[in-house]
């Protein structure tokens, strides 16, 4: 609409007569000169203004009314009569004789007043005039005062009395003398400096649970007496959290001081809650440790930005005296989010308690993983283009990745703290291992004393204690410990599963031959469980790992899942008369392992391809282990094999030795295909297949040679067992030189020691079989040595020379 | 004049460490500024932050920064206030565009999974002085009743407190049209002042 009648405005107005628009521009420039003087900040009466303009007045003087009303004189906040800073002080508020001024603000002034009944000095604090008619404000200010009247504790402020509404707004509290935390912090050491902060922090948690937030906390509303007692005060911002909800605004007075500002502090009308004094006190730590800010800048825009998004420089960089575990508190209180902070003041104070008492502190801050990944990422970038330039190897560049991703895995933070071992944390872990192992025996053992129904209400309730404290610890950030609480529920669910499964003749379904059973046969004092109740025990655990596994996001309990997986597809064997096989047949037992092998391979892959690579690089080395084992034993124990082997390769013997080259063989197609896989994961299973190829071979061939000459020794006129013999003999060091060589394709370091151990065996060999105390073997050996080294510092002089040599010829 | 009240004293006092003095800054360019920052807003912004909220950040990143303020002219304070409050406002702007997306985590606040949990703070915007004012109200329908054009130079000349010199600068007219223009802004103003009753 506005162009539209702006533009009809304009028309009706050219179409006027000469006279009115001159007149309109009369009025418009007087106008214009009213705004141009009140631009200056000039007080222009509007009565002088119109009548130096009388022709003008009759238009010009309801325009400028109007302009002039637009100020709203309703405006609750108008200057108030001026003079305050001459104000007189009382001469007694409460009954206290006023002997000075302590400090001033915005909005009030602390008197020094002096108690003569009880013969004490005290401070009041007194509300400005200015205010003293403004409702809101009152009420606010009085409002400080109430909550602060309903605490008292040794480290806050205490209030004595509330003045009488007939005087002016004020309130008496203790009196405090002493430095200011920083100044007060200056000379201690950073051990006493933690013990100061540690008794803020409890002091603040004390004010949290009485429901009031502080929201000012810097070190000028910390004092600090000279026996190192703090004191927080000035509540001047303190809400409390019970209150009808309703925060009163105080006009003119600055919110805060931005240098302590916690993120959610810099964002206009965001919500406060007690992790934002939590950052406060952080800062204050940060400033007590190092003498500096953690977030100052020139600028307020900058500060708010290096607030909200910045790390601050790490404490040790600017004071290296500052040990690990106070930079680490420091930096878990200043979190960008609050749910990364401390949860409550009073898990700082812990916290701190811990650092003092020399323990391990709790705190693992997310800056450091934001650290390092920034500068990591940077650098895989440099490796994969070292990588491009052929600097480093696919292998080396596989091996770095794989170290750093270690460092970087931030969503796991349980593996980040697990890499140091301290004594709680293994008491930790022994504890878990001592409950999980007690809760088996309870399963295992029918006791006298204990009835059934009893040791599964004792199981289940312990399973059920340590679920719900460790979910509890977890939420509360100290994750380390929540994760052994949840890892030990992971073990103990399926022994409380069973133990509930027999006593209540759950799935109590035998197998069809009792031979079946893993457990099911045994005789009291044995507890018996048919495999169908081992099967669903483990079934049920499943799921609870997956879920902890999205709810901690620790990617321990997908080790949990694969090693449940094993244990749920071995059962699955169990149930299908696996334990027979094991009996009369080890080879089919063996095989039976494959199809197992076959399933974690397939999920691993898929696991990975889906994108959670640290999931699936717990069921890969299930999968190739499972391999391992399954064509091990199938070569070493699979009659039928060894028959067939017989039968057809008579030289062969049937000898096992030849059937774990065989296997070499199949890990060496495995390999092959392995490493035609897209995925870094995938490579490192073509590596472990790879690493046990030589073992293979060069200890089949070993074991050749030691049985062939074994044979030819008890019968040395047998010329088929000599050559035989001899054979191994000449073959073992020569395939030992082909895998020093052929490590260096890919870079197998085991290739090379595994060629140059058996090389080493092959040369004994020759020098006790062979060259028979002749000399000129080791003289051979020694000329031949002293060439290779000779020839691999001329290495490149002689490569040309014979290829000089071959293009001359041609 | 008075000179004790007068922008650059109160300035000069403030940076010499009067924290009343700021008070006082405070309190004169208070209601001019919440008008601008309101029509400075994106609807949206104004529907989640509150203009006292945007105001009491212009005033803290105003006493934080007032060192590098220099007194030019009578008007010089303003404008760099209305400068801050641009800033402030983008700033809000972006900041809760990403806090959409996070949505709500403050989970230790008493919820049915929380029962001990203390209250959540701020559920209730905080007392508006702005907001709640009967006059500002009024004020703000007229203004928005007005055509846009008139409206922007009403604000010009009584909230930013520019002169007509610095208004055709801003808007690239002449000096004559923005007196023609803020006079008929006036008078429109005048004419709704007959339709919506002052109080």
């Amino acid at each position: 609409m506005s162009s539209e009648e702006t533009r009809k405005d304009r028309q009706s107005d050219s179409r006027g007569e000469e006279r009115p628009l001159d007149r309109e521009r009369k009025v418009a420039e007087a106008l214009a000169a009213y705004v141009d003087r009140h631009a200056g900040e000039e007080t222009v009466d509007i009565d002088e203004f119109c009548k130096a303009r009388p022709e003008l007045e009759e238009e010009l003087r309801p325009l400028l009314e109007s302009l002039n009303a637009m100020d709203g004189s309703s405006f609750p906040f108008q200057p108030g009569p001026e003079g305050e800073p001459g104000e007189k002080l009382p001469e007694r508020l409460s009954g206290h004789k006023i002997l000075g001024q302590i400090g001033a603000g915005g909005m009030g002034r602390v008197l020094l007043g002096y108690d003569d009944r009880l013969g004490r000095k005290v401070a009041i604090k007194i509300l400005n005039r200015r205010y003293r008619e403004n409702e809101p404000v009152r009420q606010r200010f009085m409002q400080e005062a109430r909550a602060l009247a309903h605490i008292s504790h040794p480290n806050i402020v205490r209030i004595f009395s509330l003045g009488q509404p007939e005087e002016a707004p004020h309130f008496v509290m203790e009196l405090v003398e002493g430095a200011s935390l920083v100044e007060a912090g200056r000379p201690l050491t950073l051990r006493q400096k933690a013990a100061l902060i540690q008794k803020v922090a409890l002091a603040v948690d004390f004010l949290h649970q009485h429901q009031i937030l502080h929201r000012d906390l810097k070190p000028t509303n910390i004092l600090v007496s000279a026996d190192l007692e703090p004191k927080i005060l000035d509540f001047g911002l303190a809400q409390q959290l019970e209150s009808d909800g309703r925060r009163v605004t105080r006009p003119g007075e600055i919110m805060g001081t931005p240098d302590y500002f916690s993120p959610e502090h810099t964002v206009p009308g965001s919500r406060f809650d007690p992790r934002s004094d939590v950052f406060s006190l952080g800062t204050v730590l940060y400033e007590v440790l190092t003498g500096s800010l953690p977030f100052h800048a020139e600028s307020f825009a900058e500060q708010v930005r290096r607030i909200r998004e910045e790390v601050p420089i790490l404490p040790r960089r600017r004071n290296p005296d500052v040990p690990g575990e106070l930079q680490d508190i420091c930096l878990k209180a200043l979190e960008k989010k609050p749910e990364n902070r401390y949860a409550s003041a009073g898990e700082m104070a812990n916290d701190l308690e811990r650092y003092l008492a020399g323990e391990k502190v709790h705190a693992v801050p997310t800056a450091y993983a934001s650290l390092i990944t920034g500068k990591i990422e940077q650098h895989i970038q440099d490796l994969e283009g070292w990588r491009r330039d052929e600097i480093l190897s696919q292998y080396e560049f596989d091996g770095f990745r794989k170290s750093y991703n270690r460092l970087i895995e931030r969503e796991d933070a349980w593996i980040l703290e697990a890499r140091r071992l301290t004594l709680p944390q293994v008491t930790l872990y022994l504890g878990a291992w001592i409950l999980t192992v007690g809760t088996a025996l309870l399963f295992l053992f029918q006791f006298i004393r204990l009835p059934g129904k009893i040791a599964v209400v004792l199981v289940m309730g312990v399973a059920g204690l340590t679920f719900w404290s460790g979910q509890r610890i977890w939420k509360r950030g100290q994750l380390r410990i929540g994760i052994a609480f949840l890892l030990t529920f992971c073990l103990l669910l399926p022994i409380a599963l069973l133990l509930t499964m027999i006593e209540a003749h759950i799935a109590a379904v035998p197998s069809p031959h009792k031979k079946w059973e893993l457990l099911g046969n045994v005789e009291e004092p044995y507890r018996a469980a048919t495999n169908a109740q081992l099967w669903w025990a483990i079934l049920l655990t499943l799921p609870a790992c997956g879920w902890l596994r999205r709810f901690t996001h620790s990617s321990v309990f997908s080790l949990m899942i694969a090693v449940m997986g094993v244990a749920l597809s071995l059962v699955t064997l169990l149930r299908l008369g696996w334990l027979e096989f094991a009996k009369n047949d080890p080879g089919w037992f063996y095989f039976r392992i494959l199809p197992v092998a076959a399933i974690f391979f397939i999920s691993a892959f898929a696991i990975e391809r889906l994108g959670f690579f640290n999931d699936s690089r717990y069921f890969y080395p299930v999968a190739v282990v499972l391999t391992l084992m399954a064509l091990s034993g199938l070569a070493a124990e699979h009659h039928p094999y060894r028959e067939w082997l017989e039968r057809n390769l008579a030289w062969t013997r049937g000898q096992i030795e030849y059937l774990f080259i065989a296997n070499a063989g199949i890990y060496f197609a495995l390999q092959a295909v392995c490493d035609r896989f897209p995925s870094a994961q995938m490579r490192a299973v073509a590596k472990a297949f790879r690493f046990v190829i030589p073992g293979h071979i060069l200890t089949s061939l070993f074991l050749l040679w030691f049985h062939a000459y074994d044979r030819w020794q008890d019968e040395l006129g047998d010329l088929v067992r000599k050559r035989e013999a001899r054979t191994f003999e000449i073959l073992l060091p020569i395939v030992a030189c082909l895998f020093i060589f052929s490590s260096i394709r890919k870079q197998m370091k085991n290739f090379f020691v595994s060629g140059m151990i058996f090389l080493a065996i092959g040369i004994i060999t020759w020098q006790v079989d062979l060259f028979e105390r002749q000399s000129r073997w080791p003289i051979l050996l020694l000329i031949l040595g002293s060439l290779l080294m000779v020839g691999a510092t001329r290495y490149s002089a002689i490569k040309l020379a014979v290829s000089r040599l071959f293009r001359g010829r041609a | 004049m008075d000179f004790r009240t007068s922008t650059y004293d109160l300035v000069e006092r403030f940076k010499r460490g009067d924290a009343e003095a700021f008070s006082l800054v405070f309190q004169k360019y208070q209601r001019r500024l919440a008008m601008l920052v309101h029509y400075k807003m994106s609807p949206e912004l104004r529907s989640v932050a509150e203009v006292d909220d945007i105001l009491q950040e212009v005033f803290l990143a105003a006493s934080r920064d007032m060192n590098q303020f220099t007194y030019q002219s009578p008007g010089s304070l303003m404008a760099w206030l209305s400068r801050i409050a641009d800033h402030v406002i983008v700033d809000a702007a972006r900041y809760q565009n990403r806090e959409k997306r996070r949505a709500e985590e403050l989970l230790r606040f008493r919820s049915k999974s929380n029962p001990e949990g203390p209250e959540p703070v701020d559920s209730e915007t905080p007392s508006r002085l702005f907001a709640r004012e009967e006059g500002v109200q009024i004020l703000l329908r007229k203004l928005d009743e007005l055509p846009g054009e008139y409206r922007e130079m009403i604000l010009l000349a009584k909230f930013e407190g520019l002169t007509t010199k610095e208004i055709s600068e801003r808007v690239g007219k002449s000096r004559e049209s923005v007196a023609l223009l803020l006079h008929r802004a006036l008078k429109r103003f005048r004419e709704l002042e007959a339709r919506i009753p002052s109080k």
